[in-house]
């Protein structure tokens, strides 16, 4: 109910702008109720109110309750800069984006310009921070260049993978990410090569041709390396493995989930990388635990990987709030700064004053056999991606 | 028949301008960030309306193309007022001059209305020569194809990704101004004689040709200047949210804009205006809904998405009953004794 109030308070204006409220920590969501990106984003704000109750059932953060206020981006860049606006006035500490970079960041760019923290809840673009939208913004999630990267170092050395193949979907700034990953990998690993690339577009109904370059090759590649994402992605694998190619693929996060494995019966050698398993058999069992937590929250379980980031977000803004001492924006920042290898449930998170993402993570190995996905690795890469590489 | 027709209808421009100011000084005493972002979208949504009304009302030919203009400016606003270095690396592939001017948001507007108007006149020149149903496809052909080329000409429009770093201004006053100063342009074309020939051609367009009217300059002429106000307004759209994509400049808001333009009455501009801040406070008062309202002990909320459907719902009952929308083809004007009774007969736009 005083949720309601707060947010009626806000949007219809009724009250002067809240000024910063010492006695409350407010976290502020301006992501989607409505309309595609809701999709996305509610798995992963389901997340987060899970971490933010069970820091409230465990006494609160710096001895006070942490309350919520929503406003509702309708998947449109200008009512989301609006929503980010609304959550500011009601008092928000720190303000939750949405999943995407283009359409979380004017709601980001409110609260940057309130000298507020934001979170984009999964937004795995380099933009999503520092480069796109100014120094308190961070994201939660991984950049999805470490996908690729990570797919291409395992791949070479647990399957010793030598010759791959790119294919990228130039639909999204997503998927070019998992192959300018790939592509800042594959010249550090010794002796692999590219034997081929190509594109493709989400849309197509058909990759025909570009099936037909893969096949003329002298010998199948040891590995493809599929950067694309739904709802594309499953036509593209399909019409892989009907064109009988049994090359390895490797993907990105963006294909995580079992729900459309019925489109691809059997399905073999096929790679994924997760921050955590939804399959039950994570290494580590509170993820398990975490699952089944969710399920009671929200009557499902987590359809893919994405719902996880938003935990990891509650969970390291409330340490850095915890250490600071108060949720005022420089000190959050500064002790997010130092968070290097900082344990979370689903891996160690690393910021520093240069990139407020992961350009380097721990990952689990999915591998779907037979059409049944399990972990079977974990991974972590090397070394961090540069922020050079990353901004090209 | 001894008043001029600019003292006659001055009074428009007037009463709009005042209910505009109304509107801004709401937003001022209110002094919510949300509120005033919401009015900012209402005086942008204004603009839109009146560069449409300007074209489609005195020449009859409904455009689906005019948000094309509107996205022209946003990326002149990109262009020009992002910091250099960052202008850099999300679009390598700007000359040299333009990469390094950064110009102040109100020159941007200005220069977004320019090219905007420079582009007009090129596709017009080829456009007007169509009527009726054939010039408003072609119209949507230009849209796609701005569309087109703005989402996949990389170098330059950062294809597809968020062009960010714009400047936000979250004042109130610059949109006001340029919602105003569209609306004394939009009825000072409506005024002139090259408005009044056009109107002429869209009621009787062979006795206008006869009359010696040049049906496809008058509409050449229109189109320009409504492609001028499309651009500023998407100029300042830029900076009221700080970033541009392609898609923004598309369908949704080609919709909602000539929506309004419709619901308000397509013949004047008052009723582009009015089109506007009718639908706007029903959009507002239907998201409060949503968002939940204290009735008593209990809370009435709606459910998420009931915003789109209950704003189609009566924009049909509008249409329903009142077929040439709100304002139908009058305008606002003070009532006066003994004056020729408004919008009766003759243009009194």
């Amino acid at each position: 109910m005083k949720r309601l109030l707060i947010a009626l308070a806000a949007t219809t204006c009724l009250t002067a702008p809240a000024l910063a409220d010492d006695d409350r920590i407010v976290v502020g969501f301006a992501t989607a109720e409505t309309g595609f990106m809701q999709a996305y984003d509610k798995p992963a704000q389901d997340a987060a109110m899970i971490r933010i109750k069970e820091i409230n059932d465990a006494g609160g953060l710096l001895g006070k309750q942490i309350e919520v206020v929503n406003a509702d981006t309708k998947t449109d860049r200008a009512e989301g800069a609006k929503a980010g606006l609304s959550v500011i006035d009601a008092g928000a500490d720190m303000v939750v984006v949405s999943c995407d970079y283009d359409f979380g960041s004017p709601a980001a760019l409110a609260a940057e310009s309130s000298g507020l923290v934001s979170f984009f809840l999964c937004a795995e673009s380099i933009k999503a921070g520092i480069q796109g939208v100014g120094p308190n913004s961070f994201s939660a999630s991984v950049l999805a260049a470490v996908q690729g990267a990570t797919m291409a170092e395992w791949a070479y050395t647990k399957k010793e993978a030598r010759s791959f193949y790119r294919l990228l979907d130039t639909w999204t700034e997503y998927n070019k990410g998992i192959c300018d990953g790939f592509d800042w990998m594959l010249p550090q690993l010794a002796d692999a090569s590219l034997v081929g690339e190509d594109t493709f577009l989400n849309e197509d109904a058909s990759i025909a041709a570009q099936i037909t370059r893969i096949k003329s090759l002298p010998e199948e590649p040891d590995a493809i390396m599929l950067c694309t994402m739904m709802p594309g992605a499953v036509s593209a694998i399909k019409q892989i493995r009907a064109a009988g190619i049994n090359s390895m693929i490797l993907n990105g996060s963006g294909v995580d989930g079992s729900y459309w494995l019925s489109a691809v019966p059997d399905l073999s050698n096929f790679f994924v990388p997760v921050q955590g398993s939804i399959y039950g058999d994570d290494p580590n069992p509170e993820v398990t635990a975490f699952n089944a937590k969710y399920k009671d929250a929200t009557g499902g379980d987590p359809s893919t990987q994405y719902v996880y980031p938003g935990y990891v977000m509650i969970d390291v803004w409330a340490k850095a709030v915890e250490r600071a001492g108060t949720t005022e924006t420089s000190a959050v920042v500064a002790e997010l700064e130092k968070m290097s290898g900082e344990p979370t449930l689903f891996g160690p998170r690393t910021f520093t004053s240069e990139i407020h993402h992961q350009n380097q993570a721990r990952y689990l190995i999915v591998e779907t056999d037979a059409g049944k996905p399990g972990v079977v690795d974990e991974w972590t890469i090397s070394k961090p991606i540069p922020v050079a590489d990353l901004m090209k | 028949m001894s008043r001029s027709p600019l003292r006659r209808s001055l009074a428009t421009p007037v009463l709009l301008g005042l209910i505009l100011v109304a509107f801004a000084l709401v937003a001022w005493a209110v002094g919510s960030k949300p509120f005033n972002q919401t009015i900012i979208d209402i005086f942008l949504k204004v603009i839109f309306a009146v560069g449409l009304w300007v074209f489609i009302g005195n020449s009859g030919v409904i455009s689906f193309g005019h948000i094309a203009f509107a996205c022209l400016g946003g990326y002149v606003a990109a262009w020009t007022t992002i910091k250099p270095m960052m202008k850099g690396i999300s679009m390598p592939g700007l000359p040299d001059w333009l990469m390094q001017t950064e110009i102040p948001y109100w020159a941007a507007a200005a220069v977004g209305a320019g090219w905007a108007a420079v582009w007009a006149l090129i596709f017009g020149a080829v456009l007007m020569r169509l009527s009726g149903i054939a010039a408003s496809i072609a119209t949507f052909a230009m849209l796609a194809m701005v569309n087109s080329i703005y989402s996949n000409w990389d170098s330059v429009t950062a294809a597809t990704s968020s062009v960010v770093g714009i400047p936000i201004v979250r004042s109130v006053w610059p949109y006001l101004i340029a919602a105003i100063l569209a609306v004394v342009l939009g009825w000072a074309y409506g005024i002139s004689r090259h408005g009044l020939a056009l109107r002429a051609a869209r009621d009787e367009p062979t006795a206008a040709a006869a009359s010696g009217v040049n049906i496809p300059r008058m509409r050449l002429i229109a189109f320009v200047v409504s492609g001028a106000i499309m651009g500023m307004g998407g100029a300042l759209y830029a900076h009221s949210i700080g970033i541009v994509t392609p898609d923004t400049f598309y369908l949704g808001l080609t919709f909602i804009t000539l929506s309004m333009l419709v619901v308000g009455g397509m013949g004047s501009l008052s009723g582009a205006v009015l089109g506007v801040l009718f639908l706007s406070s029903l959009i507002q008062g239907l998201r409060w809904l949503e968002a939940g309202v204290q009735v008593g002990t209990s809370t009435f909320a709606l459910p998420g998405g009931v915003q789109e459907i209950a704003l189609g719902a009566v924009m049909i009952l509008i249409l329903m009953f009142r077929p040439a929308g709100i304002m139908g083809n009058r305008e606002l004007t003070l009532p006066r004794a003994g004056s020729d009774t408004p919008g009766r007969s003759g243009p009194t736009n």
